[in-house]
C-alpha cells in the first residue's frame, strides 16, 4: 500500500512517500508526483521517513524528478532514508546524485 | 670449458693413460724377456763351465797324478844328468794333455853341465824333441816361478802364460820339487799343458755372431779366448779392459759380459762376452713392433671410445629426455590430482586411484544454484598426453558449466574444443550430469562412457543413449536425457579401471561383480557415498590380488537424499499488478524461514526486478502469458526458480547500468538486473523445455 502527498512549505516542494514503492505502485506514484516535475525551480524535498521499500521502478521516478529539477536549476533532497533503501541507493550509485538530510 | 670439449679431453686423457700403462707393461715385459734371456745365457754358460770345469779338473788331476806317480823315476834318474831326459820323456809321453816337460836343476848340481842345467822335452803331434834350455840368455834362477818352487817345496800350478816359443799357445805348468836322497831339492820338475783348446771349446757354439767366451784366472789373466778368426785382438783387448775395470754386468756400454766362477781350483772364471746391441736388438725389434701394435690398438681404442662416447652421449641425452618425460609425467599426475576435488559434502564422494603410469581419468563436481554438476571421464590411453587432454577436458567442464547446465550442450562444447588440434586421435569418454538437489531432477548425457548404476529399489543401469566419445568428430550431436531421482537414490559412476581390474589370471573384475557388490551394499545400514567407494575399492583390490593396477581406478558416488525442503510456488499472469502478489508470496515464504527484514527486502527486490522483467518483456503486448515462481529452501540456502514460456531471453547477459554516470546521462533501464545481481548470491539462466528458467540463489 503506497500513499503520496505533496506540500509546499517555505517555497520548497515537500513530497511525502509512505509504504512500499514497488513496480505495482509505481505508475500511481509517478502520477501523484507529477506536480514535482513542474517545480519551476523550487527545491524539492522527498520525505522518505515512512518509505519502507523501493524497487527500480521507484528509482526511475526519483531519477525523472531529479533530471527535471536539475534542468530547471533546482535540487532534490531525500529526507530520512532508511537503511534498506539507502543500500539500494548505494548499490545503484544514486547516493552520489541526490542530496540527503 | 664447454662440457663436450671437457668430455673429449677426458677421453683423450684416458687414452694417454692407457698408452702410458701399455708402455710400462711393455718395458716391464722387455725387462723380463731380457732377464730371461740373460738367465738363459747364464744357464748355457754354467753348462759350458760345468763341462769345462770337469774336463780341466780331470786334466789337472791327471797331470798331478803323472807327476806324483813318476816322481820316483825322476829321483832315480838324478844320478846321471842325461837320464833326466829319459824321465822327462816318460812323463810327457804318459799324459796326452802334457805338451812339454822340463827339469830345472838348482845351480851347479851337475858340475859337468855347468852352473845351469835345464833339460826340456817337447811333444808336438806325437813327436818328442829334446833340448837344453838354459844358457846366458835364460837364467831360470831369476824366474819367479823357480823361486816360488824352491820356497814352497810343494807342487803347484802356475798362472797361465804364453809360450815363449809359440805365442799362439797358452800354457800352464804344474811344478813339483824333485828331492835327492838327502831330501834336498835337486831340481824343479815342470809339466806344461796347453790350454788354448779351452778357448776353442768355449767358442765352438756361441749364441750370437759376435759373442765370445773367455777363460780367465781369478786375477783376470787370460787363460783361453776365442780364436782370432772369431774375434779381433782389439775387441778382445777391449773386453778384457772392460772386465778388469768394470764389475759384473755392464750392459749400459757396448759390451756386456757375465762371469762364472769355477768351483774347483784353480778358480778360473768363464766369462761370456756379448755385444749389447746384438743381444738386445731382437728384443728391441720385438718391442718396437709391440709398441707399434699397441699404438695401433690404442688408436682403434680411441676411435671406439669416441664412438662409444658419442652413442653414450646420445644415450645420456635419451635418458635425460626420459627423466624429463617422467618429470613431465609427475607434473601431469600432479595436475591431474590437483584438479580433483579434495573435500566432499556428505552426499558426494569421489576417488581416483592412479595407476603406476599416469592415466587420463578424472571426476569432478560442483554445486551451483542448488544443482550438482558432476562428471567422470576417461581418456583412451595413458601417459602425459592423455593426462593433459583430460586436464583440458576438466578445465572446459568447469568453465562451460558455469553458464551452461544442459549436459548434452556441455558435451558439445567440450567435444568441439577437444577435436580442435587433436592430431593424436585421442578420445575421451565422458559423462556429465546435473542433479537438482531440491527436486531430484537429473539431466545427463554420456559421451561413450559406461552407464552409471542407479541404486534405488534395486540396482539398475541408468538408461543412456550412447553418444560418441569426445574428440572423435567435431560435429557429433550429443543427446541428453533426464529423469527424476527419488530421495534416497544413489548414483554410482566409474571408469573401466574398475571393471577391468585384472587378477593374476588376467580375468577382469567385470560389471557383474560390481553389481553384486552394489547389491550387497544396499543391505547395509551405512549408505554414505564414501563407504560405498571404499567397499568397491577393497572388492576390486581383493580380486586383483598381486596383479599390478594397470589403469586409473576412478569412482564417483552421488546420493540424492535431500534435507527437509521447504517449498512454495505461485503462478502470476503477465500483469504489473501481480507484483503485489509476488511481494506477498516472498514475504510469506521468508516468514516461514525466519529471515531478517533486511535480507527479506533484498530478496523481494531481486524477485520483483526479475519477475517484472518477465511481465514487461517476455510476451508480446496483449498476449496473456504467465510466470511461475518456485521457492525452495533447505534452510541453508534459498532458491527461486522463475520460469516463463516467453521469448527466449537471458537476463544475465544484460549489461548492468553504469552507476557512476551523472543524473542527466542515466538511462532508465539496466538497474533491475544490477539490483538482482547485487541482492542474490548466484543468478543463472537456462532454457529448458522451451522455457526460460532463471535461478536466483541466496545463501542463508
Amino acid at each position: 500500500m503506497m500513499t503520496t502527498s505533496i506540500q509546499e512549505l517555505d517555497g520548497k516542494l515537500v513530497a511525502t512517500l509512505s509504504g512500499e514503492l514497488d513496480t505495482a505502485a509505481a505508475r500511481e506514484t509517478e502520477q501523484a508526483l507529477q506536480p514535482l516535475l513542474d517545480s519551476m525551480g523550487k527545491p524539492v524535498i522527498i520525505d522518505c521517513t515512512s518509505l519502507e521499500y523501493i524497487s527500480s521502478s521507484g528509482l526511475r521516478i526519483l531519477l525523472g524528478i531529479l533530471k527535471q529539477s536539475k534542468a530547471s536549476g533546482s535540487s532534490v533532497v531525500l529526507r530520512n532514508v532508511n537503511d534498506v533503501i539507502r543500500e539500494v541507493l548505494e548499490l545503484t550509485g544514486f547516493v552520489s546524485l541526490f542530496e540527503f538530510e | 670449458m664447454d662440457p663436450t670439449k671437457k668430455r673429449r679431453v677426458s677421453r683423450l686423457f684416458i687414452v694417454v693413460i692407457a698408452a702410458i700403462l701399455v708402455e710400462i707393461i711393455s718395458i716391464a715385459q722387455y725387462e723380463r724377456v731380457k732377464s730371461a734371456m740373460e738367465e738363459e745365457m747364464g744357464v748355457r754358460a754354467r753348462v759350458v763351465l760345468g763341462a769345462m770345469g770337469a774336463e780341466v779338473g780331470h786334466m789337472m788331476e791327471l797331470t798331478e797324478a803323472t807327476m806324483r806317480e813318476n816322481m820316483w823315476k825322476v829321483q832315480q834318474d838324478l844320478e846321471h844328468p842325461d837320464s833326466a831326459f829319459i824321465s822327462l820323456v816318460y812323463l810327457v809321453d804318459d799324459n796326452p794333455h802334457v805338451i812339454g816337460g822340463f827339469l830345472t836343476f838348482v845351480p851347479d848340481y851337475y858340475p859337468s853341465k855347468g852352473r845351469l842345467f835345464e833339460p826340456y822335452v817337447k811333444k808336438s803331434d806325437g813327436v818328442i824333441t829334446l833340448s837344453q834350455f838354459a844358457g846366458q840368455d835364460h837364467d831360470y834362477t831369476q824366474n819367479e816361478f823357480f823361486k816360488r818352487a824352491l820356497d814352497s817345496r810343494r807342487p803347484f800350478w802356475s798362472e797361465p802364460y804364453v809360450d815363449a816359443a809359440d805365442s799362439s799357445e797358452t800354457l800352464i805348468t804344474y811344478a813339483a820339487p824333485v828331492l835327492d836322497g838327502k831330501g834336498r831339492i835337486a831340481a824343479i820338475c815342470g809339466l806344461d799343458m796347453d790350454v788354448s783348446w779351452l778357448g776353442d771349446t768355449l767358442n765352438a757354439r756361441q749364441p750370437f755372431p759376435s759373442s765370445f767366451g773367455l777363460l780367465l784366472t781369478d786375477d783376470g789373466a787370460l787363460v783361453a779366448g776365442p780364436p782370432e778368426s772369431r774375434t779381433s785382438r782389439a775387441d778382445l783387448e777391449a773386453a778384457l779392459e772392460e772386465i778388469r775395470h768394470g764389475e759384473g754386468q755392464n750392459d749400459g756400454k757396448e759390451i756386456s759380459y757375465r762371469s762364472y766362477q769355477m768351483v774347483r781350483a784353480p778358480y778360473w772364471q768363464v766369462v761370456q762376452v756379448y755385444r749389447t746391441q746384438e743381444v738386445y736388438a731382437r728384443i728391441w725389434k720385438m718391442r718396437r713392433q709391440q709398441v707399434l701394435l699397441v699404438l695401433l690398438g690404442l688408436a682403434i681404442l680411441a676411435f671406439m671410445i669416441e664412438r662409444f662416447a658419442r652413442s653414450e652421449a646420445k644415450l645420456r641425452e635419451a635418458s635425460a629426455e626420459q627423466a624429463r618425460m617422467s618429470g613431465e609425467l609427475t607434473v601431469a599426475r600432479r595436475i591431474q590430482q590437483e584438479m580433483l576435488p579434495k573435500t566432499f559434502p556428505s552426499f558426494v564422494y569421489g576417488s581416483l586411484e592412479p595407476a603406476r603410469e599416469v592415466g587420463g581419468d578424472i571426476f569432478d563436481f560442483y554445486t551451483r544454484d542448488g544443482k550438482l554438476f558432476f562428471c567422470i571421464g576417461d581418456v583412451a590411453g595413458k601417459g602425459a598426453a592423455s593426462a593433459m587432454l583430460m586436464s583440458v577436458a576438466h578445465s572446459l567442464f568447469r568453465m562451460v558449466t558455469r553458464t551452461e547446465e544442459d549436459p548434452a550442450r556441455i558435451l558439445s562444447v567440450l567435444n568441439g574444443e577437444l577435436c580442435r588440434g587433436n592430431d593424436s586421435n585421442m578420445f575421451v569418454t565422458f559423462f556429465v550430469g546435473c542433479l537438482d538437489q531440491y527436486s531430484g531432477e537429473l539431466d545427463y548425457a554420456t559421451a561413450g562412457h559406461e552407464k552409471p548404476f542407479v541404486l534405488a529399489e534395486d540396482v539398475t543401469l541408468l538408461p543412456a543413449k550412447p553418444n560418441l566419445p569426445l574428440g572423435v568428430f567435431p560435429d557429433t550431436h550429443f543427446e541428453g536425457q533426464n529423469c527424476t531421482l527419488s530421495p534416497g537414490t544413489t548414483l554410482f559412476l566409474y571408469t573401466d579401471g574398475l571393471t577391468e581390474s585384472k587378477n593374476v589370471d588376467r580375468k577382469p573384475f567385470g560389471r557383474d561383480r560390481v553389481e553384486a557388490v552394489l547389491k550387497s551394499f544396499m543391505k547395509s545400514t551405512d549408505q554414505s557415498p564414501a563407504t560405498l567407494a571404499s567397499v568397491l575399492s577393497k572388492a576390486a583390490h581383493n580380486f586383483a590380488g598381486k596383479a599390478p593396477q594397470s589403469d586409473d581406478l576412478t569412482m564417483l558416488v552421488i546420493r540424492f537424499a535431500p534435507e527437509a525442503i521447504l517449498r512454495d510456488q505461485i503462478t502470476l499472469v503477465n500483469d504489473i499488478k501481480e507484483v503485489s502478489r509476488l511481494n506477498e508470496f516472498v514475504k510469506a515464504f521468508c516468514g516461514k524461514l525466519d529471515i531478517v527484514p533486511k535480507t527479506m527486502a533484498a530478496l523481494r527486490l531481486a524477485l520483483e526486478e526479475s519477475v517484472v522483467n518477465v511481465i514487461n518483456y517476455a510476451y508480446p503486448s496483449g498476449y496473456k502469458g504467465s510466470v511461475d515462481i518456485l521457492a525452495e529452501s533447505d534452510r541453508k540456502q534459498l532458491r527461486f526458480t522463475i520460469t516463463d514460456s516467453g521469448t527466449p531471453f537471458d537476463p544475465t547477459t544484460v549489461l548492468e547500468a553504469d552507476t557512476t554516470l551523472e543524473a542527466e546521462d542515466r538511462p532508465i533501464g539496466g538497474l533491475g538486473v544490477l539490483l538482482t545481481r547485487k541482492m542474490m548470491d548466484s543468478i543463472s539462466y537456462s532454457r529448458r523445455h522451451g522455457q526460460n528458467v532463471l535461478l536466483l540463489t541466496k545463501y542463508l
